[in-house]
Order: structure tokens, then C-alpha cells, then sequence
């Protein structure tokens, strides 16, 4: 996607005379189209972070966010950014995944309802229709935090909405939807003059985990690639800590579609939620996590956190 | 079955594709191997079956509607000719709009049950339908139509005892074009927005990276698409016993 | 064979003043020409002169740039007269019988299957009244378009050169039928054949000329179907056929 970038840096970089060695190509498999939940990285490419540390980082974005994690388990892409109940099923299904850092390290799940509709709390969705995009696991998130209230799943209707959540809710054709990122959705949706209403997962019943990470395939691991990565993004979000408004003219620098107001609020919501210590490993986190997707059946008994997540050596 | 030759097909077709798995070696979750699918497709048969009946009515009342709103577009261009230069430029640009982008507004319009799925296959089969019942009906013989004249036949009858029978084959190519399309606008309509259905299924499938139960679905889906074609092109043969096949092996 | 219930008709069909356009040149230009009434006329001429187009015009299948077709009588000749074109026009969907009761069915009538039953008869189909068409030969073809041709039981009968895609035997059988079954009624037959034209006809013409004019009328002695071994006939040929030359080396 931004391959100029990289291109325009080297020949900067040739023109100071800055001793530069050859950039190391590394593939970086979006989870979605580039938004700001991207910041860190957007900032790091910008600010010339990656090529300081000797990599070409191609990005690209998927129409399939199913699909990055099976190219990096397949070999065909370095890095992908997927979710953390995401990985732990596709562990489970033998995929040689493992996390190598993190980008937002609280949930962005949400389930939402319209603030002007009939669900007041959870418990009013006895016997409504739920919007869902399928992620694979969103029933496992609905079902533990609907059990929070004595639901279940069966007390309401899935649908599966595809990824249209907001239009969905707004048309009224559902009465919730869960797969909302509270950091989007709720905006759209306030910019659209009805503001929702959230209840966040980690806040009934299921446990708190890493929105978004980074994966890499197994055998690769030892690729002295990934921690000058990660280091890269490290100095991205601690750019972005202390530049929030320079980092946003970052952002849309050569991107003017995404300058607009759903954008910018979005931007707004999302700057606390990054990973301060992007390699930093939770191991008791993920522990956790497994056993409350085991207990909801989605996997089987899990492995060992070390066998799927890592803390990069440096 | 008398003959062999579809089922050493699909024997083929299956060597084919476990030889595929063992050389590439491949990994299962991007193309499993035909046994994985095969024992999927046991284990999983009452949940395929579920979700293949929904998208079976899916596809017939897609079908059915299409083929009455078509066979009347068609009818009514052919029994007033001023509306053909309005009806046309419809049906052309029904046809061009790709149904990815159409989708969305269907869902949104008619909700995510039943109604939408048909909505999209019945889009997506209008033009064939219309189409070729249409030229069918404008291409009638002169002789005939010149006959009808001199009998005094009105308009009507005209089309009803003359064009309507006339155009029967051209209607059948159109139709076995749609049976072999509906299936696709019935599983699109799922994919955007549904709660059943094989699209559905293959959806969560490959989101829960089951991409055996995936590619289980897909059979069933193929196996309901093909089942159908055979059936609706039996029956336009045994409709139309006075336009034999004349391009069977028996004849030059 | 006795004729099928002819009703004499009393009137003539009568063309006056008649102008017919092909392109920019005229095919017809202030023609004159009459049909009388109960004789069978029959009109030779060069390929592409204009017969069939008169044909046409009088059956009502084309309109005249000038001029009119009138009957005597002050009635229209519309829903009076029955054509056969040179193609059996024979419906491949329906059965013989059903082909003969055609023009019932296209007017919105009973069909009188008795009566349709007999006429099958009289031309030796009754056999094949279930059948469809595509079993039947080329001169069986004709004789049930004959058969429906009768069934309209129209004073005026108009025809197309009918018998010319048949081989000769079959040809001299339907031309006896043909002319045994018609007798008594307005018949105007177009044909390229002069000894069918001399077999047939009460009165013959020939047309010539761009644009075209009809003449020399010949009127054979005795009643049609007229007898082939008379050598009176085939002298008659011979001197139409020296006419009809004369009349292409004119014309080339």
C-alpha cells in the first residue's frame, strides 16, 4: 500500500549520507482498512522509524479479515495484526501462530445498543435480535456476558450483519450489536445523532484481553526482523503519547479520506488503549482468556501460553 | 446408474485433489484434504442439512419469483411495445450493477431473513428469464404470425396460442441459466446479512477456521446447484416434446 | 370426392388502381386486376415481379400505397378468405388435428372437431390426427395444411405457390385434391408452374414488366382438376412456357 514511502525515505536517507544499510523487506498484513487504531505504526513509517532500524515494511490491507492470519501461517506474509481470542482458536485449530507484541492492549469489543432504544441493560435483551460480523467467537463474548445476567443465547436472535453494525442498528432492523469497537462505532453512531450504548465484555463477566496484537508464524520467531519491529512501534505510540496532534497530522499525511470527523474522534478514543510496552507479555492474561473460551467450548484444553505468545528477546 | 462417466468425473476430480494436498502439502486450513471434508461431511450432516434447507427455499422461491416477475416483464414488452423502451434500459442495468454492491441495500431494505436472499436471487436471475423469453416471443415466425393475421387472431390470442409455445425453448435456455444462477444470489444475500443458510455456515466456518466444515457446506451448496439444474432441465425436455435434441451422439 | 359444402360465392374480389412500392420503385403501379367470383385463377410470372406481394396485399397481410382491394358485394373481403402459404405453417407443438382447428382457437371459438375429423378424412390424414407434425412427410404436411385451409370454409381462398416445395408425384396428387376440395369457391392461386396453372385454373395470367402488369389471359377448356395426358393441356404448356421466356427475355 504506502510502498513509495519506503522508497522516498532511502533516497532521504542517500541524500543526508547517512550510512544506511540495505532495508530489510518485511510484509505487515493489516487486520482492516488503515484506522487509527493503526496510529503507532502509521506514526513509526511516517517518522522513519522503520527504516532507522533497517526495514522496508510493506503494508497491506486485507478485504478478508479472516484471511492475514492463514497467509502468515502459510509463510506468505511476515506479520499480521489480528486479536487475541482470534488466535487462541486458530492455536486450537494448529494453525503455527504465536503473538509477538501487542498494538491495543484492552478490549475494543463492545455490544451496543441505541441510547434511545428499548435496551436500557443487558437483561433487556430477552427475546430481541443481536447484529453480529463474524468474527468466530463473538457468540462466546455474547453468551458470557448475557449468562452475567442469567440469559443465554438462546433467549436471543443472531444475526450475522455482516461488517454494516452501525447501519444495522440504525435502521433499526436490530436491537443490539456486538462486535462494535467502542472506539468507532459509538462515534459513528453519535455522529450520526443517536448516541449508543455500550457494555463492555471485561465489565460482564469475560475476561479483559489484547484487542489487537501482532502474529508471526513459529518457525520464523528467531527472525531478527521482529524485535527491531516491535522496538519501531515502541517508538511510534511513545510518539504519539507525547504528540497527540502532531501524530494525527501524521496520520493523514497522504491519506486526506481519512481527515474527517468520525476519524478524528475515533483517534481521540483510541490514543489511551495502545500498548505502552507493545512487547511486553501478560502470560496470566492469556491463561486466563483460554480458560474462559474452554469453558464456553470454543477450543479445546489449551496449550501452554509459551507455546502461542512470546516476549521478543532484544 | 447406467452411466458411469460423471461418477469416474467425480472420481477424478477427487484423486485430483487429495494428489494436490499430498504433493503441495498444504496446509489444512487453506485446502483440506478430501477425506478431512469427507468425514466433516458426516459428522456435520444434521447441522449441513439445517442450514441447506434454508437455503434451498431460498433458491426456489428465488426461482419462482423471478420467473413470474421476468416471464411478465417479458409478456407485457411483447403485448405493448411502448413499454419496451422503458422496460429494457431497466432490465440491462439490473443486470450491470454487480450484485456485491446491491447486496447491502437489500438487507437493509427487507431485513436479514428470508425476503432479502430471495430478493437477491430474483434480481440476479430477472434479466436471464426476461431476456430470453422475450426474444422468444419477438422472434416468432413471420409465416405463422402472417397465417394468425388472416384468421382474424387478436393480439392477444396471438401471443398466448402463437408466441407463448413458440418461445418455450428460448424461455428454457433462459431458465437453466437462472436455475444454474440462484444458488449464487441466494448465498450472496447470506453472506451479508443472515441467521442460516450454507453462506452463512461457511461464513463462521471460516472465521472459526473449520475450513473442513467450510468446504463441506460448499459440496452440499454444489450438490443442491447441480441437483437442481438436472431436475429443471428434465422437465424443460419432457415439456417440449416437439423440439427434440438434435445434438446428441446418435446424430452427425 | 364431392366438394366440402362450397358456398357459391356471389360477389368478385376486385383490386382497382393498385400502387405498391418496393424501395423507390413501384412493383405495382394503377393495377387493375379481378378475381371472379367461384373460378380459380391463377398467375404466373418471373421470380420477384410482385405476385406474391399481390397475394399479399389482397389476404390484407400488406397495405397498398394507393389504391384498394374491394369486393363486389360492397362487404369487406376481411374474415372472409383463408390462405396457404408455400410453408405448411403447421404448428410443431400441435397435434394434426389441432392444427386444423387452429383458426378456431385463435378467434376465441368452439372448435367443430366432427368437421375437422372429416376433412382429415377427405385428405387421407385421419390416421395421423394425433401426431405431431415433425412425424408427418412433406406432402402429408401440406394435405393438413390444405385440410385447415378448408376448415375455415372461406368463400375466397388465397394461395402461395403451395405445392412448389413438393416433389413431382406428390404434387399431381395434392393438386387433385386440392382442386376437387376447392371447387365452387374464389380461388386465386400464385405459381410458377404453368402446367400446375393450366391443371388448375379457370382462368391464367401471367405477370411481367416493372412495374408489373397481368396479361394475356388464357382460359382452358373443361372444369379442374384437368387431365395430364391431354395433349391439348401440354401443347398449351409448351406455349406458356414460350410466353413466360419470351417474357424474362424482355425483361432481362
Amino acid at each position: 500500500m504506502r510502498l513509495t514511502m519506503p522508497f522516498a525515505l532511502l533516497g532521504l536517507g542517500i541524500f543526508l549520507a547517512t550510512p544506511v544499510a540495505a532495508a530489510d523487506k518485511l510484509t505487515l498484513l493489516l487486520d482492516w482498512f488503515v484506522n487509527p487504531d493503526h496510529a503507532p505504526i502509521i506514526v513509526a513509517e511516517e517518522l522513519g522509524y522503520f527504516a532507522e532500524a533497517g526495514l522496508d515494511v510493506a503494508m497491506i490491507a486485507p478485504a478478508d479479515p479472516n484471511d492475514p492470519p492463514k497467509l502468515v501461517a502459510a509463510g506468505e506474509a511476515d506479520v499480521a495484526i489480528s486479536y487475541q481470542p482470534q488466535l487462541h482458536i486458530q492455536v486450537d485449530q494448529g494453525l503455527p501462530l504465536s503473538r509477538i507484541g501487542t498494538l491495543v492492549a484492552t478490549p475494543l469489543n463492545a455490544l451496543v445498543t441505541l441510547a434511545d432504544g428499548p435496551v436500557d441493560r443487558v437483561s433487556d435483551l430477552r427475546g430481541r435480535k443481536v447484529g453480529f460480523s463474524v468474527g468466530g467467537f463473538e457468540d462466546a463474548l455474547l453468551g458470557a456476558m448475557l449468562g452475567h445476567h442469567g440469559l443465554s443465547l438462546a433467549d436471543v436472535e443472531l444475526v450475522n450483519v455482516n461488517f454494516a453494525l452501525s447501519p444495522a442498528l440504525l435502521s433499526g432492523q436490530v436491537d443490539a450489536v456486538i462486535g462494535a469497537f467502542r472506539n468507532f462505532e459509538l462515534n459513528q453512531l453519535a455522529l450520526e445523532g443517536r448516541p449508543g450504548l455500550a457494555f463492555y465484555p471485561e465489565e460482564e463477566g469475560v475476561p479483559t484481553y489484547d484487542e489487537l496484537i501482532f502474529i508471526a508464524n513459529n518457525a520464523a520467531l528467531g527472525d531478527h526482523r521482529l524485535p527491531r519491529f516491535i522496538d519501531a512501534i515502541e517508538a511510534g505510540t511513545l510518539y504519539i503519547l507525547n504528540h497527540p496532534e502532531e501524530s494525527f497530522g501524521l496520520f493523514i499525511e497522504g491519506r486526506p479520506e481519512l481527515n474527517d470527523e468520525l476519524n478524528r474522534l475515533a483517534w481521540q478514543d483510541t490514543l489511551p488503549r495502545f500498548a505502552l510496552r507493545p512487547a511486553a507479555l501478560d502470560t496470566a492474561r492469556y491463561d486466563r482468556f483460554a480458560a474462559f473460551l474452554e469453558a464456553q467450548g470454543l477450543i479445546g484444553p489449551p496449550p501452554p501460553v509459551a507455546d502461542y505468545a512470546i516476549q521478543l528477546p532484544r | 446408474m447406467s452411466n458411469p462417466r460423471p461418477l469416474l468425473i467425480l472420481l477424478g476430480l477427487l484423486l485430483l485433489w487429495q494428489g494436490l494436498v499430498w504433493i503441495t502439502e498444504v496446509p489444512a486450513f487453506l485446502l483440506p484434504p478430501p477425506t478431512a471434508v469427507a468425514s466433516r461431511l458426516a459428522s456435520a450432516a444434521p447441522l449441513l442439512l439445517d442450514h441447506a434447507q434454508v437455503t434451498l427455499l431460498e433458491i426456489l422461491l428465488g426461482l419462482l419469483g423471478g420467473v413470474l416477475i421476468g416471464g411478465t416483464s417479458a409478456l407485457l414488452m411483447a403485448l405493448l411495445p411502448p413499454v419496451q423502451p422503458w422496460l429494457l434500459p431497466i432490465l440491462v442495468l439490473g443486470q450491470t450493477i454487480p450484485v456485491f454492491a446491491l447486496a447491502p441495500l437489500l438487507v437493509l431494505w427487507f431485513g436479514y431473513g428470508l425476503a432479502s436472499k430471495v430478493a437477491m436471487a430474483i434480481l440476479i436471475i430477472y434479466f436471464p428469464v426476461t431476456a430470453a423469453l422475450f426474444d422468444g416471443l419477438r422472434r416468432t415466425d413471420p409465416g405463422w404470425l402472417d397465417l394468425a393475421r388472416t384468421m382474424g387472431a387478436t393480439r392477444w390470442r396471438t401471443l398466448y396460442h402463437l408466441r407463448l409455445p413458440a418461445a418455450l425453448p428460448a424461455f428454457g435456455s433462459g431458465l437453466r441459466i437462472a436455475t444454474a444462477v440462484a444458488p449464487i444470489g441466494a448465498v450472496v444475500g447470506e453472506w451479508v446479512g443472515s441467521s442460516g443458510g450454507l453462506g452463512y455456515l461457511m461464513l463462521h466456518a471460516n472465521a472459526r477456521l473449520q475450513i473442513d466444515l467450510m468446504f463441506a457446506a460448499l459440496i452440499v451448496l454444489m450438490a443442491i446447484a447441480l441437483a437442481l439444474y438436472v431436475a429443471v432441465d428434465r422437465l424443460l425436455v419432457r415439456a417440449m416434446p416437439w423440439a427434440p435434441l438434435t445434438l446428441t451422439r446418435a446424430q452427425p | 370426392m364431392h366438394p366440402a359444402s362450397a358456398p357459391q360465392p356471389d360477389f368478385d374480389v376486385a383490386v382497382r388502381h393498385a400502387s405498391l412500392r418496393y424501395g423507390r420503385a413501384f412493383l405495382i403501379q394503377d393495377l387493375d386486376f379481378v378475381l371472379p367470383g367461384g373460378h380459380c385463377t391463377c398467375l404466373l410470372g418471373p421470380s420477384g415481379v410482385g405476385k406474391s406481394s399481390l397475394l399479399r396485399v389482397i389476404a390484407g397481410l400488406e397495405p397498398l400505397d394507393r389504391g384498394e382491394v374491394a369486393c363486389t358485394d360492397g362487404r369487406p373481403l376481411a374474415g372472409r378468405l383463408a390462405w396457404m402459404s408455400q410453408r405448411d405453417d403447421l404448428l410443431p407443438w400441435l397435434q394434426v388435428i389441432d392444427n386444423v382447428t387452429l383458426g378456431a382457437r385463435l378467434r376465441g371459438e368452439r372448435a367443430d372437431r366432427a368437421k375437422a375429423l372429416d376433412l382429415l378424412e377427405r385428405a387421407g390424414l385421419l390416421a395421423q390426427r394425433d401426431q405431431l407434425p415433425a412425424t408427418l412427410s412433406g406432402g402429408q404436411r401440406q394435405r393438413a395444411a390444405l385440410a385447415r385451409t378448408l376448415m375455415e370454409d372461406r368463400p375466397v381462398v388465397l394461395m402461395d405457390e403451395p405445392f412448389s416445395a413438393l416433389d413431382a408425384i406428390t404434387r399431381a396428387r395434392l393438386q387433385v385434391l386440392a382442386a376437387t376440395l376447392l371447387a365452387g369457391r374464389t380461388v386465386f392461386l400464385v405459381t410458377h408452374d404453368p402446367l400446375e396453372a393450366l391443371r388448375l385454373g379457370h382462368r391464367i395470367q401471367v405477370m411481367t414488366g416493372h412495374p408489373a402488369r397481368i396479361e394475356g389471359t388464357i382460359e382452358p377448356a373443361g372444369p379442374p382438376p384437368r387431365d395430364l395426358h391431354d395433349p391439348a393441356l401440354l401443347a398449351r404448356q409448351g406455349d406458356l412456357l414460350a410466353q413466360l421466356a419470351d417474357v424474362r427475355d424482355d425483361a432481362a
